[in-house]
């Protein structure tokens, strides 16, 4: 089991395919890329709140940063960010998620099985990472062909479509990030993880909230 | 038939010894010492023998602890993993120096002892181990026992292994960066061995070496 597929211990049974890619801080430079773009996310979820929430003092102020965004190329920018970060954050968070159907069935049954909120919680984060991925695309494309201002974000939010899909958004992207940073610490240590893990849930509850405000102001100034 | 004080333990001798003689499950000191007998009650990793049945519900699901080799009914051979890991861990002080059978034992700070002996208070029941999702689904991953087994060689002055080698150990996926952080282990141990203190310990120690590695 550990023994024969165990390759650390060059003598015991070493290959000439993993001599040759051999590398042994590949798992430990994954693992600190995988939480370094989760982090990044996690703050740019909350810089975009902050933007986002901008129109909370009116269309005007909106618009100012927005033309401020665009002015100094930052859309472009941030969108690159965005690729990048996104694309190493996946890249190295799909080597934990199952891949194959045997290993979907025994994350389900173990999941049901143990009674365990944190087990099931990474269930979840699974899938609304997935969910994510695609949602976030098609927010990206949409924001990076349309523009960003007060007016046509107010529109979009007219139809009963795009309110879903912001609500959706809203919802998947604050749990994930939530239960992303509860894992960092509860991984890293230093904090008490039932107390931050009701630190966190009070945070993004408050972000959720935020992001309601937001969006019902946006519905209202489009009516 | 319930009785006053009576655990899961006393319940599978008397089913045993009325209903099924051919029952298979695992017993030896009925005091929590021993770690024989881990199992799933309703899903969850604990030892039958310090579970009272006047704590669970009316139905009760006994399952053996999954990642084992599974012997028959409730009956796994936890050791078998455990002897692996503890080859694959090296789990032995490793030290060159000539023993002199005569010299004084080396004295040890006591804070240091304390710090061993919360590790070695495992009893290997595999409870951590059954209830992790990495190791249900990558059995080469070596848990929280394994993690846990190489910290007590890491806090001890007397291993003279270099950061180097423990993190060729350990710094894996089979190691401790395999580990997801899902802390069942630490949910389920039943002697409460500090199992997440023991993990972000090595993680921390581990991170710091391959940080600095070239």
């Amino acid at each position: 089991m550990i023994l024969q597929c165990s390759y650390q211990k060059g003598e015991d049974n070493m290959q000439l395919q993993k001599m040759m890619t051999y590398n042994l801080r590949t798992d430990f430079i994954t693992e600190i890329i995988q939480m370094v773009s989760g982090l990044l996310l996690f703050l740019f979820l909350w810089v975009h709140m902050l933007f986002v929430s901008s129109i909370w003092r009116g269309a005007g102020a909106f618009n100012v940063l927005a033309n401020f965004m665009d002015r100094w190329g930052l859309l472009p920018f941030t969108i690159m960010f965005l690729i990048i970060v996104f694309a190493l954050h996946i890249g190295t968070v799909l080597r934990r998620m199952p891949s194959q159907y045997l290993e979907h069935k025994v994350v389900w049954k173990h999941a049901k099985l143990i009674h365990h909120a944190d087990t099931w919680s990474w269930v979840f984060q699974s899938i609304t990472g997935t969910a994510i991925i695609i949602l976030a695309m098609i927010h990206i494309a949409i924001v990076s062909f349309a523009g960003i201002n007060a007016h046509l974000s107010a529109l979009r939010v007219q139809s009963r479509e795009f309110l879903i899909f912001y609500i959706v958004l809203l919802l998947l992207s604050e749990y994930h990030a939530s239960v992303g940073l509860y894992r960092v610490f509860a991984k890293w240590g230093f904090v008490n993880r039932h107390s931050m893990k009701r630190i966190l849930n009070f945070i993004s509850l408050f972000m959720i909230f935020i992001g309601a405000i937001t969006l019902g102001i946006l519905y209202t100034l489009g009516a | 038939m319930e009785e006053s004080g009576m655990t899961l333990f006393v319940v599978l001798n008397k089913i045993r010894e009325e209903q099924d003689p051919t029952l298979r499950f695992d017993f030896v000191c009925r005091a929590s010492i021993c770690g024989s007998c881990g199992i799933l009650v309703n899903g969850r990793p604990t030892l039958a023998c310090r579970t009272l049945t006047k704590d669970l519900p009316d139905l009760t699901t006994l399952l053996p602890l999954p990642v084992f080799k599974l012997l028959g009914d409730l009956s796994i051979d936890t050791g078998i993993w455990f002897r692996e890991m503890s080859i694959h861990t090296e789990s032995w002080v490793h030290n060159d120096e000539k023993f002199d059978l005569t010299a004084q034992e080396e004295r040890m700070d006591n804070e240091i002892a304390l710090m061993i002996y919360e590790a070695e208070r495992c009893i290997e029941c595999g409870c951590c181990i059954g209830g992790c999702m990495m190791t249900n689904l990558k059995p080469n991953f070596i848990g929280a026992a394994g993690i846990n087994r190489v910290a007590r060689f890491m806090m001890d002055p007397r291993d003279k292994r270099s950061n180097q080698k423990y993190f060729e150990v350990i710094g894996n996926k089979e190691g401790v960066f395999g580990c997801i952080g899902l802390l069942a282990c630490d949910d389920n141990c039943p002697v409460a061995v500090p199992l997440r203190g023991q993990i972000t310990y090595v993680r921390r120690k581990m991170a710091s070496v391959g940080w600095k590695m070239k």
